[in-house]
């Protein structure tokens, strides 16, 4: 047994942080008086702790969790690219059962928690958004790869700065991202032409939608054909996101502020 | 030899018929108890009673006496036909003294049940009200709603024991009239507090039925003129030159839209 214990202070020495996922208080307490700096990441300050760091949502995937976490305390400038950090979470159900040693390094910063954080839409949307994306990714639409465009928030300008192709299916409809039903109903009328537009809320404003932002200065990464350009265009000029799928390369990629932010393979997602 | 036996029917001649059928309906009545009281106790099991009053004070104040709600309410019942043989049997047996006084029970009794079993209802039901209020509201951390989960909970078990104390006659009048006050007070306050509340979710149900604007219209509504980026029950956003107006609904429905073509 004493090599798993030195193992675990292995681990744990010169640790420069201490991440703390949704800890009880009483766990808490016990790191009180520490020297290290411990960041609590959760939904909610229930703790009270000085520093914390907001989960917008909870990931079931724990290196998601981490990954989030990190990249959250690094736009606070609680942790920065090279610091060793020690992150206690909980894998299963119920108490903390692990401790994880992650080197941060500006890769871990995927741009991934802004997405999140600082979007006009509410994490929520943006998530359920990202996953029938990254679905329709994997399976495309009966089984041929497809393309799709959302821009998520900001409906208002977005609608102003486009044009309807045909007439909207959601036309007078009360429905929102994130139900399973309104999934299918997306990835069926994935094989129109347009992009889909979604509030901040997570109401489907329309479908077949024609964006026209003005595309000057938008510098998106060479290969990417009219779909992204679209994408990236309408996010400079409202405060949307842009989630888009390729048709042709099957990756789903955010664009925010003209910019590309993130980039992820179905596959492995 | 047939000394014993002789003995043996001289005690059961010995003994009026009347006895044995009061035994016998004692007997009955032993049963009938024994057995309503395992059907009650199953039946509240299968309807999920433990799950639901899981937590609740009186759950753990029973538990801490080794027994449980459900088991106290199915012994209660037990104990209530047992109570009912046993004057059925005397009643049978013509036991002459008393019989006044065992009329009186026998009338009584029934409603002593019901009113123990309102209490017993009515407190459960309070300390699981006082607890869903409470997970309800731990959400928001403002130590003043701390009071809220418990004047539901004595609001509720004030009621059972108004309909206890009915059921076995005691004057409830003036309790009944502080019970009326209290409630005009709370609705009288309630309608006050969420008049525009209600009557802007009035209106919201009409603006998203018929949708007299949708997102991405420019609307002038209360004096704001913007684009309308999110329409919801209570609320209208529109936004203008990087200005966000929350506008309730029932002012957009008081004062009229402009929409804006152009």
């Amino acid at each position: 047994m004493a090599s798993l214990t030195d193992h675990l202070s292995d681990l744990v020495s010169d640790a420069d942080a201490v991440l703390l996922f949704s800890p009880t208080s009483s766990f808490f307490d016990r790191f009180e008086g520490d020297d290290t700096d411990v960041v609590v990441i959760a939904p909610d300050n229930d703790v009270d702790a000085e520093v914390f760091v907001e989960l917008p949502l909870p990931f079931d995937n724990v290196k998601d969790r981490i990954r989030f976490g990190i990249e959250g305390a690094m736009d606070a400038d609680l942790v920065s690219a090279g610091d060793e950090v020690v992150c206690v979470a909980s894998v299963f159900d119920g108490g903390p059962d692990s401790v994880i040693r992650v080197t941060v390094d500006e890769t871990v910063h995927t741009g991934i928690y802004g997405l999140f954080v600082d979007s006009r839409a509410e994490p929520s949307v943006i998530r359920d958004v990202f996953e029938v994306a990254i679905e329709l990714g994997q399976k495309g639409q009966k089984g041929k790869p497809v393309g799709a465009l959302f821009v998520v928030g900001d409906a208002g300008k977005v609608m102003n700065k486009s044009r309807p192709l045909s007439y909207n299916p959601f036309e007078k409809s009360h429905v929102h991202v994130g139900d399973p039903i309104v999934n299918v109903m997306l990835k069926e009328f994935s094989r129109l032409d347009g992009a889909f537009v979604v509030s901040d809320s997570g109401k489907i404003v329309s479908a077949y939608r024609y964006l026209e932002p003005g595309a000057e200065g938008v510098d998106i990464p060479k290969g990417l054909g009219a779909r992204h350009m679209a994408g990236g265009a309408i996010t400079r000029d409202t405060n949307a996101t842009a989630i888009v799928l390729s048709e042709s390369d099957g990756l789903v990629r955010a664009f925010k502020a003209g910019e590309l932010v993130l980039e992820i393979d179905p596959e492995e997602y | 030899m047939s000394a014993v036996p002789t003995s043996l029917s001289g005690v059961v001649s010995a003994v009026p018929e009347r006895i044995w059928l009061a035994l016998l309906v004692l007997l009955f009545g032993l049963v009938a108890a024994y057995v309503v009281g395992v059907i009650n106790r199953r039946l509240l099991t299968r309807a999920g009673v433990p799950d639901v009053i899981e937590g609740t004070a009186f759950e753990r104040t029973a538990r801490e006496f080794d027994t449980s709600t459900v088991r106290i309410l199915a012994s209660l019942s037990s104990y209530f036909i047992v109570a009912v043989a046993v004057i059925a049997a005397m009643t049978v047996a013509e036991v002459n003294y008393l019989e006044q006084f065992w009329a009186g029970v026998a009338a009584f009794l029934p409603r002593v049940f019901i009113a123990v079993v309102v209490l017993i209802v009515g407190v459960v039901i309070g300390d699981k009200a006082e607890l869903l209020v409470a997970e309800r509201l731990r959400g928001i951390k403002l130590p003043e709603l701390g009071v809220l989960p418990p004047i539901v909970k004595y609001s509720i078990v004030y009621v059972a024991a108004l309909v206890a104390l009915g059921q076995v006659g005691v004057q409830t009048l003036a309790l009944v009239v502080l019970l009326a006050a209290y409630a005009f007070a709370v609705v009288l306050f309630a309608a006050l507090g969420l008049k525009d509340l209600i009557a802007s979710a009035a209106a919201g149900v009409f603006l998203l039925l018929r949708q007299p604007y949708g997102i991405g219209d420019e609307v002038k509504v209360a004096g704001e003129r913007g684009i309308v980026q999110e329409v919801d029950l209570f609320v209208t956003h529109i936004e203008a030159g990087g200005e966000d107006h929350v506008i309730p609904n029932h002012s957009v429905f008081r004062d009229g839209i402009v929409l804006i073509r152009d």
